[in-house]
């Protein structure tokens, strides 16, 4: 396999993660940047602890998702039920101080970077399993009672409140699953790479994630999937000249899938009508 | 004590800057019911228009035109776009957000590949001005000055217009019940791009007092910004104007004595941190959610 596709195929993946981290906590209405956050914390520990401490790659796995979930149990405590915008700030809010910490760092290289993790050798297997498991647990979700609930809170909270759902316990739930992925997504990407730069966790990324999220289809699972390969595969369909325009496209799929499609590619209609059910299409 | 007084001075100037921008995005929200998360980097268009106007003549008049002009074309070129984005039924308000986090990232790129090569752009010393009042460690720059004055007069005009005028009435009457504003025959459109006109003055204004005083200006500055304007407005509470002033001032007071008294890379960690422990204690907002 090339390298191009060795790292296409890597960094699709990861990003199907990073995806699903979003899209769930958006099944209640909530933009969770905190995953960012999340992820960069979890790549920083995952390379420093295989290269200083020469700890094994799976330990690593386990901590970084638990270290995503702490992270988000303790944010969720406070807004769990909050709305949208005040997810948004807190998540943007704790990417720029993660980012600056680490530039601050120099124990974690800096501005410059810290390079040289060790690891093993077969990640695109380890991604893809991994992929796999947690498609299996969106997938379960979605279907489930939370799944249901979740539904309802994102098109009425007071109804959902009259039914009964716990809307604060529904949010720390999707935050602390989301969080959690991300968090496996931060490690993958240090063992995928080797290397790893404050630069990777900006604005930019929060973009593409969001790109990824509503470009795809942010009622069903799957849209992820769609949109994280094809916008992966981006810059390696045009000429470099153009490709290195990226954002430029990014940011104008986003302005014309809402202008065309504000459910994005994939909807749940679209689901029903070849037969595959969607938990959120809801009918009397 | 002078190092205070000093950074206090300096994060008034800021601050006033912020409040400024906070005005014009709570404007949107209000009026046209959108999240405009592209406004700052409007402003940061504005800057980069101002320093390409004074580079090619240095006429000052002819800089603030320009800058003003700019900003009130790319505000009202968003206008069409946001108004289908709401008129599309089923979406709500975080639609807006998205469309406007496209047009922030597309607005950014454009900024980091043709202008400048992509670095950041300072503006003259003849244009930012040295200082005009010095007394130890305590100085008053031109830029300092322009912006606390620039800041003060551009909010009293706003509040004036907004609560001594017919056109401020449709504004806050489209804010309190936009249904109801139709029903007693205010025109909603009009009133809604004569809003985006507001905030494009709003945001060229902001352009030349932030060029005034720190000087320069990158295609980093806007997504910096932005999350502290949308930062802000959280902490004070969505659509909450007077409590936009309040906190505006503050995050600017708070980042002057961060960058006063800790090291500067460390400043924006500091601000961000007090709005973040402020959010997580008062997720509604300190003043109250207006929308």
């Amino acid at each position: 396999m090339s390298e191009v596709t060795y790292y296409f195929l890597g960094f699709a993946g990861i990003y199907v993660l990073m995806g699903w981290a979003l899209y769930l906590p958006y099944r209640v209405g909530q933009l969770n940047f905190l995953i960012v956050a999340c992820m960069a914390i979890t790549a920083y520990f995952g390379g420093f602890a295989a290269r200083e401490w020469g700890w094994p790659f799976i330990v690593i796995l386990i901590i970084g998702i638990l270290f995503g979930a702490t992270i988000a149990f303790i944010f969720s405590l406070a807004i769990g039920d909050a709305p949208c915008f005040t997810v948004v700030i807190v998540g943007l809010t704790s990417v720029f101080i993660v980012k600056t910490v680490i530039e601050n760092w120099r124990t974690l290289g800096g501005t410059i970077g810290f390079f040289h993790i060790p690891g093993p050798n077969n990640m695109l297997a380890i991604i893809y399993s991994l992929l796999f498991l947690v498609g299996l647990l969106v997938f379960r979700i979605d279907h489930s009672r939370w799944g249901r609930a979740a539904s309802v809170v994102f098109i009425d909270r007071d109804v959902a409140v009259t039914l009964g759902v716990d809307i604060k316990k529904l949010g720390m739930f999707f935050q602390i699953i989301s969080c959690s992925i991300a968090g496996m997504a931060g490690i993958l990407d240090a063992f995928l790479v080797k290397s790893l730069s404050p630069e990777f966790f900006t604005f930019s990324m929060i973009g593409y994630l969001m790109c990824i999220l509503f470009v795809g289809g942010y009622t069903t699972m799957w849209g992820v999937i769609l949109s994280a390969f094809f916008l992966q595969g981006i810059p390696l369909m045009f000429p470099s000249n153009i490709a290195s325009w990226r954002l430029v496209i990014y940011g104008a799929l986003l302005v014309i899938i809402i202008l065309l499609r504000p459910e994005g590619l994939i909807t749940r209609k679209m689901l029903w009508s070849i037969k595959i059910k969607s938990p959120r299409y809801i009918t009397n | 004590m002078e190092i205070f007084i000093a950074q206090l001075i300096s994060g008034l100037a800021l601050g006033s800057i912020y409040v400024l921008l906070v005005t014009g995005f709570n404007l949107m929200l209000l009026v046209a019911k959108i999240i405009q998360f592209a406004y700052p980097q409007i402003v940061v268009v504005s800057m980069y228009t101002c320093w390409w106007v004074l580079k090619l003549t240095g006429n000052k008049l002819i800089i603030i035109l320009a800058g003003v002009s700019v900003s009130i074309i790319l505000s009202l070129l968003s206008e069409p776009i946001f108004r289908k984005i709401s008129s599309i039924e089923g979406v709500d308000i975080n639609a807006s957000f998205i469309a406007s986090m496209g047009i922030a990232m597309i607005m950014m790129d454009i900024m980091s590949h043709s202008i400048n090569y992509g670095f950041p752009v300072a503006f003259s010393p003849d244009w930012v001005g040295g200082n005009i009042f010095g007394y130890g460690l305590i100085t008053v720059s031109k830029g300092q000055l322009f912006a606390l004055l620039g800041g003060i007069i551009a909010v009293l005009i706003f509040f004036f217009l907004l609560y001594h005028t017919n056109q401020g009435r449709f504004f806050r009457a489209i804010a309190e019940n936009r249904f109801a504003a139709c029903l007693v025959g205010i025109p909603i459109i009009k009133t809604s791009i004569f809003s985006y006109l507001i905030v494009g003055i709003l945001g060229g204004f902001s352009a030349i007092l932030f060029s005034m005083l720190i000087g320069s200006a990158s295609p980093w500055l806007g997504e910096f910004v932005a999350l502290k304007m949308l930062a802000v407005s959280i902490v004070a509470g969505l659509g909450n104007l007077q409590g936009g002033l309040v906190c505006g001032l503050l995050l600017g007071i708070i980042e002057a004595m961060a960058i006063g008294y800790f090291s500067g890379s460390w400043s924006n960690v500091i601000a961000f941190a007090v709005m973040l422990i402020v959010v997580l204690m008062k997720p509604g907002g300190l003043f109250g959610i207006k929308i």
